[in-house]
């Protein structure tokens, strides 16, 4: 097995001792940009808090299914991705491939959904400028989506990594998961305080 | 290949999907006249994004078993941005 650093887990499925995925750096990168994001959600929480009733009735013109789908639609992605990383330790790097492959097409149907979102949003007249709730609606999702559109790169490059029998670094591999994972826990937050919670 | 690791993330996987199902009633957007404010809804739906939010990180980022200074800080990271969206929430 190409992967030296791994602990991994022993015959018994129990691990033996502490294993960092991915390197430091990109954790010190992830720790800092989960900080950004919360200083974000609890501004908007303080602001949802002044409006009350502007923000509950702004949520209710936000379409929860295609909120559940994209959330649905980023679980899905996240799960192909966590297990290309599992092949790519066992050196199953054709299977590995194609679950990288699988985590990016959900990535693009989530950016395709959000667009489609945005635009009947839009075009019912709810813009950046209609209230706060909208103009932290975009400003979220919308940097939320550049962070989608980064680790569509990420998982490329994670692809063509598994592609040449030369590099196929774990390590790489773990650093586009880790990043990918990142992503998914984002939305995840954004969807339970855009669109779920009153 | 199955092995334990790869059978937790996808049973881990089933239970994101599935509580995310769940959010689908709750939502305001559900309400077919004007919204009300509820606080037991607001925080079920908190309680269950904290734990997507955990099982992410423990199963997917794979941080149940890295080194304690990164499972502190993500456990931290949690407490700190939940405990502060449900402290401004009941204020």
């Amino acid at each position: 097995m190409a992967n030296t650093q791994t602990a991994e887990v022993n015959a018994g499925g129990t691990t033996t001792r502490a294993h960092l995925p991915s390197n430091k750096d990109m954790w010190v990168f992830v720790l800092g940009d989960l900080v950004i994001f919360s200083s974000y959600f609890i501004i908007f929480e303080i602001y949802r808090h002044q409006q009350r009733q502007t923000f509950l009735s702004a949520q209710q013109h936000l379409s929860l299914s295609i909120g559940v789908v994209n959330t649905l639609v980023l679980l899905a992605s996240s799960w192909f991705v966590a297990q290309s990383v599992q092949l790519t330790r066992a050196g199953e790097y054709e299977r590995a491939m194609r679950l990288t492959v699988g985590g990016g097409l959900c990535g693009v149907v989530f950016i395709l959904l959000k667009a489609y979102e945005w635009s009947t949003k839009i075009g019912h007249g709810l813009t950046f400028g209609s209230n706060d709730f909208f103009m932290f609606y975009y400003m979220l999702t919308g940097v939320h989506l550049f962070h989608v559109a980064l680790g569509l790169v990420f998982l490329g490059v994670v692809f063509f990594e598994l592609r040449n029998p030369k590099l196929r670094r774990v390590s790489m591999v773990e650093t586009g998961a880790t990043y990918w994972h990142m992503v998914d826990l984002l939305w995840v937050v954004i969807f339970a305080l855009m669109y779920v919670m009153r | 290949m199955t092995t334990t690791k790869a059978r937790a993330i996808t049973y881990v996987w089933i239970i994101l999907s599935a509580i995310t199902l769940v959010s689908w009633f709750l939502g305001p957007a559900r309400v077919a006249g004007p919204a009300v404010a509820s606080v037991p809804i607001t925080v079920a739906v908190l309680a269950m994004a904290f734990i997507k939010a955990r099982l992410i990180i423990g199963y997917f980022m794979e941080v149940r078993t890295a080194p304690a200074w990164l499972r502190l800080s993500t456990d931290a990271w949690l407490v700190v941005l939940w405990g502060a969206v449900l402290a401004i929430y009941l204020w």
